[in-house]
């Protein structure tokens, strides 16, 4: 047994899993902040960004070692290759996270979205961090068949994304171009984080069978 | 030249232990077939059943077909020596005859076959076996020296330039870079990919990544339990084999998940 390798390709794992469920937890207050107008909440969001941004360099430089020191082959392998570029998703999810914060910051003590879009907003919230948290479950346990559900949960936040075109372009629309601008945006933030965490979990399913779902073959 | 190997149903006993059960597999032509597996699994001596050297320990002998091309080469009647002279092989550790010259040991196969050769004939295949296996501008200006003051890498190109002198179909290498330096690894892996557009060439290492890097199809042995016969696990696409092997023995061993 290569005894210190295999601890290091779980670890490999865990700073994921650990990551999914910081990006989750951003994205939950994120949503909060972008609610109830509050500051403080914003504010550690944007702060504890850095913490993924760090752990991504660090999935990259264990990944890099693996690869230099272990030459994995096989599943192990996939898991390595899967996780450069599951971190980097990962990371992206913490941004997406990120700029709604910042939104929520930048008109702060105004609220930045019309009352009418609001449910909307906390509806894809919710969706976005229990994707995310799916993504940590998906990661921990391999479990292929979890992997590919997050992948058709994901198409309730596309069909609110899509919704909210409407809703802007309406000619009645009362709010005017900047709040229009800030929910065509926000949007596209809760939209991409769903589409991250689909794109996490389908790396995982890639871990298992050795195939990406959705690329050709019979698998997708 | 470059003959195609069909292996059916061989067992292998060295007098009345069964070292290897049950081996069928089609090894082809102008491609590197590599066997990899654990110590003891019976990959040498499945290889030494191809050139009927396996044989000549006392008591060994084989059950089941091993043609190549259209000639069954355990045939009643059969020549084993042809059989070798038609399928070379390069061993573990460099062998040149070591009282020999350079040139000596390229034309020993040939001159063992008793053809008669002209001095001029011999002359070309001496230089073309040893430009063959990347040797020749090493060694033209010192042919009358003895192999033996050759370095191991070079020696062991010798060994490739003698096997390869005879014209063989199919050249065996059993561990041919295990005594090697990195170098003179790389330069025999490089000789390989060049040879296997002429040969057949079978390739038993315990170095995976070796077997990655040259061979076109892997093929994985081993014991079925302690003091069971050696198997033929799985054999396939050597991509196939280091990304998605079907047998998860074959991924255990090649991830180093065993013991």
């Amino acid at each position: 047994m290569r005894e210190a390798y295999h601890v290091e390709l779980d670890n490999l794992a865990d700073n994921l899993a650990r990551m999914s469920s910081q990006v989750a937890d951003a994205m939950e207050r994120a949503t909060r902040a972008l609610l109830d107008s509050d500051l403080k909440l914003a504010e550690q969001v944007i702060s504890d960004d850095s913490l993924v941004d760090n752990a991504r360099a660090d999935s990259e430089e264990q990944a890099y070692a693996l690869l230099a020191l272990q030459a994995p082959v096989a599943t192990d392998l996939r898991i390595v290759v899967a996780a450069l570029h599951a971190a980097e998703s990962l990371e992206r999810m913490g941004d997406l996270a990120l700029h709604v914060a910042k939104a929520a910051r930048r008109r702060h003590p105004d609220p930045v979205l019309p009352a009418e879009v609001r449910d909307y907003f906390a509806r894809m919230g919710e969706v976005d961090v229990r994707l995310a948290r799916r993504a940590e479950d998906v990661i921990r346990t391999k479990d292929v068949e979890a992997a590919r559900r997050i992948e058709a949960d994901d198409d309730e936040v596309d069909d609110i994304h899509r919704h909210l075109f409407t809703v802007i372009m309406d000619k009645d629309w009362p709010h005017g171009v900047a709040a229009a601008v800030d929910v065509t945006l926000l949007g596209r933030f809760y939209e991409r984080y769903a589409d991250h965490a689909v794109s996490v979990a389908r790396r995982m399913v890639f871990v298992v069978t050795g195939r990406m779902p959705g690329y050709g073959g019979s698998d997708s | 030249m470059a003959k195609r190997i069909e292996v059916k149903d061989l067992d292998i006993y060295y007098d009345k232990f069964l070292a290897v059960q049950g081996v069928s597999m089609t090894i082809q032509p102008r491609s590197v077939t590599a066997l990899i597996g654990p110590s003891g699994c019976g990959k040498s001596t499945f290889l030494r059943t191809l050139n009927r050297m396996h044989e000549l320990v006392p008591g060994a002998r084989v059950d089941g077909k091993v043609f190549m091309d259209d000639q069954d080469l355990y045939a009643n009647g059969v020549d084993p020596v042809k059989v070798r002279s038609q399928i070379g092989m390069v061993f573990q550790r460099p062998n040149p005859f070591p009282t020999m010259s350079i040139y000596d040991n390229v034309a020993a196969g040939l001159k063992l076959n008793s053809k008669r050769l002209k001095r001029s004939e011999l002359d070309d295949i001496v230089e073309r076996s040893l430009r063959a296996a990347n040797l020749w501008e090493e060694v033209k200006d010192r042919l009358p020296k003895p192999g033996s003051g050759l370095s191991g890498g070079q020696q062991q190109r010798l060994c490739i330039a003698r096997a390869i002198a005879v014209q063989p179909d199919v050249l065996l290498m059993d561990e041919p870079c295990s005594a090697l330096d990195p170098i003179s690894t790389q330069a025999i892996e490089d000789l390989m990919l060049e040879l296997k557009e002429r040969y057949t060439i079978v390739i038993v290492t315990h170095n995976m990544q070796q077997a990655a890097r040259v061979s076109d199809v892997t093929g994985f042995f081993n014991l079925r339990g302690v003091g069971q016969p050696g198997e033929l696990v799985e054999i396939d696409e050597t991509t196939k084999i280091f990304s998605t092997p079907s047998k998860k023995a074959t991924e255990d061993y090649i991830s180093g998940r065993f013991g």
